[in-house]
């Protein structure tokens, strides 16, 4: 069993215009084990994976890799051939369609059939055999809209083992999922690993790399740092090895007096747009003091981007209570509102509701605060081209131009564009929406330091995260949600992980905050 | 840098552009080659441009629309219920009302066309954005009810349009040395465009491309101005309606680039949500994209009526098939977001050379189509292409 080696990466070079993705990779995948991707965005995992699961064919790549011992060498139709070989993968993005049920969804594209047609029992029993030998909780039946993301990336990984995977590509397979969802897949990881699968893990979060992976490759600018059982490392030595210096802290020091109260939200109440009778936001109350980092906790589902949304007037119908900006009291019902009263958000999906990425970097930024720079009709091209630039410079965007395409910056350089869009309009309250989703080490501490940054020069940050790490680490105050309702109000120095998530599961309720 | 490096960089930069552009002067060479160059003498040439104008018309509209991520299949059947609309009033209304007044008829015609033009854009525009119905049903629904408005309001006969002043819209020409007065101003505008753009890049502290760069760029288009007016002085001048397209066009292009409106289409279809979250009453900027739609349909359908003398069971008959492959020709995005004027223009500009050429060599009506519809698909295909390479 010892050394038996099912992947062998040889010196394997993949290059685009103007930049080296991957750089000599060479490493091995020993049968049966979990091994551990991991390294900043833009080190190469992707591409990698890309290269493996036949998205780069052969031939558009040097090096070599062995798989079973033998040459794999993915030509036409490489994406296919890679599936019959036996190499499944698991995107970041769930890829299924959802008005299809589980079934059809796992066989979409090889569709048992009989005399032509689609032969619906063999394909259904199939379908439930797999799940079983998995241990997979869901209906073969079920249509895939109607569940939650969990199952959704559960049907994801039955669909990829469907075709008797032998190895098994997971990329960033929790980026999605709450806390519990996580704890399920990691036991369908080891349930994978116990049917003799083999699985390469790429993930964001690092802990994950603790709780499964038996060996982790770090790569860093497409090159390996190095191959190690995931015993021999500890926190801090992967992340200096990801980023290539010693990270002592992780979150930015600050020296911020969080000032006078700005924004009161009291007895909260709102409705879904779309549905009426569905409450969203059950009583709401807090408070936010000028310079102050407010950090949103709660589970998924929890109320914290409907709160967050609705602040800017973009999601729930308030049907209750009452918000209190700068002493007035404000009544959000469109963005433009918002952004006229001092709010901004930065949005929780960055490509989906961020960013238009097929437009310049120049056009991103400008795009809500256009009113600065129109006199009549005509925009000023270029007051809005120094101010962009000065936005630009402020946060460090690194972009050959203003004028390149944001879909060619990375993820880190993309958020930096969302944020700098939203602060030129000099916000007195900046809701960000879960901010370093997505983003690498490096990057995160930037976007960290800057929002130390802005607190201290006296912007009000209300910010809701699914890390509490994050949360405990950059935030005044705490405010905990359950059930679409505010389930308590912590000062940081009586916060904790434990006292969090009591609160947030409702095991502990709290008297409404003062 | 030196200047071909600058020329080669602006050139990938914009390559969509030029390389339909180019495409434009290989059909006109390879059509001037087989006529044996009776395509390209000054008159032919000069009815080119001519008859690319009303379809030009819809097309740059449709651009703003295919950008906003909706369709207008309206238009072509809208242009003509205004063409036959402009005919009834000057052939039966006017005559009864105002007789001997042509100047006064003719202006009320066009502007009562503009005005409908404007009414059918409005009422689009309100159930496409404000009831929320799509618009590929509502303007699909939209080409029915104008055909039969078309068929009810003409009883399926005839109606001679033109009278004095109102052929002059689509027919007139201006004469040979107003033709080069008004090139010689285009050309000096474009040198104190170029000159103003220098100085406000140097005032706000931008680096400029070299003096160099800019100047051929400008004395190119500028050559391009004087060989226009040189070829259509010796047929009868500029033509009337390519000044009138031309003038709406870069008003258009200008409005597209530098206002918020035309910033606002291009971000709701670029991303509707990331438009919406940043403020953008979107229903209000698709509703006005509509009613622009409307007026430039206005202004076609007079354009129409001027150009065919008359109002006809079969005016504006597929035009607005016309008017979106000339928009995608361009590089307009069908999924929306990216499209250009320019781009309409020149597309548009390539069928009518297409249609004018195939009909020169004597080419029959269905092989006609056949070579159209080929040419649109292989255009996208070999943008595909280019844009995958790049």
């Amino acid at each position: 069993m010892k050394n038996d080696i099912i992947l062998d990466f040889q010196n394997v070079t993949k290059r685009f215009p103007g930049v080296v993705a991957l750089d000599e990779v060479t490493l091995q995948v020993e049968r049966g084990e979990i091994h551990g991707l991991c390294g900043e965005n833009g080190a190469g995992k992707s591409t990698l994976m890309k290269i493996l699961s036949g998205v780069y064919s052969f031939g558009t790549y040097d090096g070599s890799i062995l798989y079973e011992g033998k040459e794999l060498k993915l030509e036409s139709r490489a994406i296919r051939r890679a599936n019959e070989a036996g190499i499944a993968i698991v995107y970041q993005e769930l890829t299924l369609v959802s008005s299809m049920t589980v079934g059809e969804n796992v066989y979409l594209g090889k569709e048992p059939r009989e005399n032509g047609f689609i032969n619906w029992n063999k394909l259904y029993s199939d379908t439930q055999k797999v799940l079983k030998k998995y241990n997979l909780d869901v209906e073969p039946q079920a249509i895939v809209g109607n569940l939650g993301v969990g199952k959704q990336q559960m049907v994801e990984i039955a669909k990829a083992l469907a075709v008797d995977a032998n190895v098994l590509i997971l990329d960033e397979p929790t980026s999605a999922l709450t806390e519990a969802e996580t704890d399920q897949l990691m036991e369908i990881i080891r349930s994978l690993k116990a049917h003799g699968v083999t699985c390469i893990y790429i993930s964001h979060k690092l802990d994950e790399f603790f709780r499964i992976a038996d060996r982790m490759t770090i790569l860093r600018d497409g090159k390996v740092v190095d191959t190690l059982p995931t015993s021999e490392l500890s926190h801090e030595a992967l992340v200096k090895m990801m980023v290539g210096r010693e990270m002592h802290k992780r979150f930015p020091p600050s020296k911020r007096k969080p000032g006078d109260v700005i924004m009161e939200v009291e007895d909260l109440h709102a409705t879904d747009p779309h549905d009426s009778n569905r409450m969203v936001l059950n009583r709401v109350t807090f408070d936010l003091r000028r310079g102050e980092i407010l950090g949103i906790a709660g589970l998924m589902g929890s109320g914290r981007t409907e709160l967050a949304m609705t602040l800017f007037g973009e999601y729930g119908k308030i049907t209750q209570g009452r918000i209190v900006l700068d002493g007035e009291e404000i009544k959000p019902s469109a963005a433009s509102y918002a952004i006229q009263k001092g709010l901004s958000l930065v949005p929780e999906d960055r490509k989906g509701q961020g960013l238009i990425l097929i437009q310049s970097v120049r056009r991103n930024i400008s795009l809500p605060n256009l009113r600065q720079f129109a006199s009549f009709m005509r925009i000023n091209r270029m007051a809005e081209l120094q101010a962009t630039m000065e936005q630009s410079r402020n946060l460090d965007i690194k972009a050959p131009s203003l004028e390149v395409l944001v879909n060619t910056l990375s993820g880190g350089n993309q958020q930096k564009v969302v944020i700098a869009k939203w602060l030129m309009s000099k916000p007195k309250v900046l809701i960000m929406d879960d901010p370093c989703r997505g983003v690498d080490v490096g990057a995160k501490f930037e976007i960290y330091k800057l929002m130390t940054e802005l607190a201290e020069k006296g912007v009000s940050i209300i910010m809701t995260s699914s890390e509490l790490e994050e949360v405990l680490g950059m935030c005044d105050r705490v405010l905990v949600m359950f059930e679409g309702r505010s389930n308590g109000l912590l000062d940081i120095s009586e916060a904790s992980q434990e006292r969090i998530m009591a609160l947030a599961t409702g095991i502990a309720e709290s008297a409404p905050a003062k | 840098m030196n200047l071909p490096n600058e020329l080669l960089k602006q050139f990938r930069r914009n390559i969509q552009t030029y390389s339909i552009i180019l495409a434009l002067i290989v059909i006109w060479l390879l059509f001037g080659f087989l006529s044996k160059g009776a395509y390209l003498k000054p008159q032919n040439f000069s009815n080119l441009f001519r008859q690319m104008t009303v379809t030009s018309f819809l097309a740059i509209g449709m651009v703003l629309v295919i950008v906003t991520g909706n369709i207008d299949l309206s238009v072509g059947k809208a242009a003509g219920f205004i063409s036959v609309m402009v005919a009834h009033l000057q052939y039966r209304v006017w005559h009864a009302l105002i007789p001997g007044e042509a100047l006064l008829a003719a202006t009320l015609s066009v502007t009562i066309g503009i005005l409908l033009g404007i009414l059918w854009g409005i009422i689009e525009g309100y159930v496409i954005s404000y009831q929320g119905i799509p618009a590929f049903i509502v303007t699909l629904g939209g080409l029915f009810i104008m055909r039969g408005a078309i068929l009810i309001r003409t009883e399926g006969k005839t109606i001679p349009a033109n009278q004095p002043y109102l052929e002059t819209i689509a027919q007139g020409y201006l004469p040979a040395d107003v033709s080069w007065i008004i090139a010689g101003v285009v050309i000096v505008f474009l040198f104190f465009n170029m000159f103003r753009s220098r100085r406000k890049k140097h005032e706000y502290g931008f680096e400029l491309s070299s003096l160099a760069m800019d100047f051929s760029m400008t004395l190119f288009f500028s050559v391009l101005v004087g060989l226009y007016v040189f070829i259509v002085n010796k047929y009868q001048g500029i033509q009337l309606p390519v000044m009138l397209l031309l003038i709406t066009a870069a008003i258009l292009a200008y409005v597209s680039n530098n206002t918020r409106f035309g910033r606002y289409a291009y971000a709701i279809g670029g991303n509707r949500e990331a438009a919406r979250l940043s403020g953008i009453n979107i229903r209000k900027s698709v509703f006005q994209v509509f009613v622009l739609m409307g007026f430039l349909t206005g202004v076609g359908g007079v354009v129409l009526a001027s150009y065919v003398g008359y109002g006809t069971i079969a005016a504006g008959e597929g035009y607005e098939l016309d008017a979106i492959a000339a928009a995608i020709l361009g590089g307009t995005s069908p999924l929306g977001g990216e499209g250009t004027i320019l781009g309409a223009l020149i597309g548009a500009l390539i069928m009518s050379s297409l249609t004018n050429g195939l009909q020169i060599l004597n080419v029959a009506p269905g092989w006609q189509q056949l070579v159209k519809g080929l040419v649109l698909v292989l255009a996208v295909f070999a943008d595909a292409r280019l844009k995958r390479n790049r």
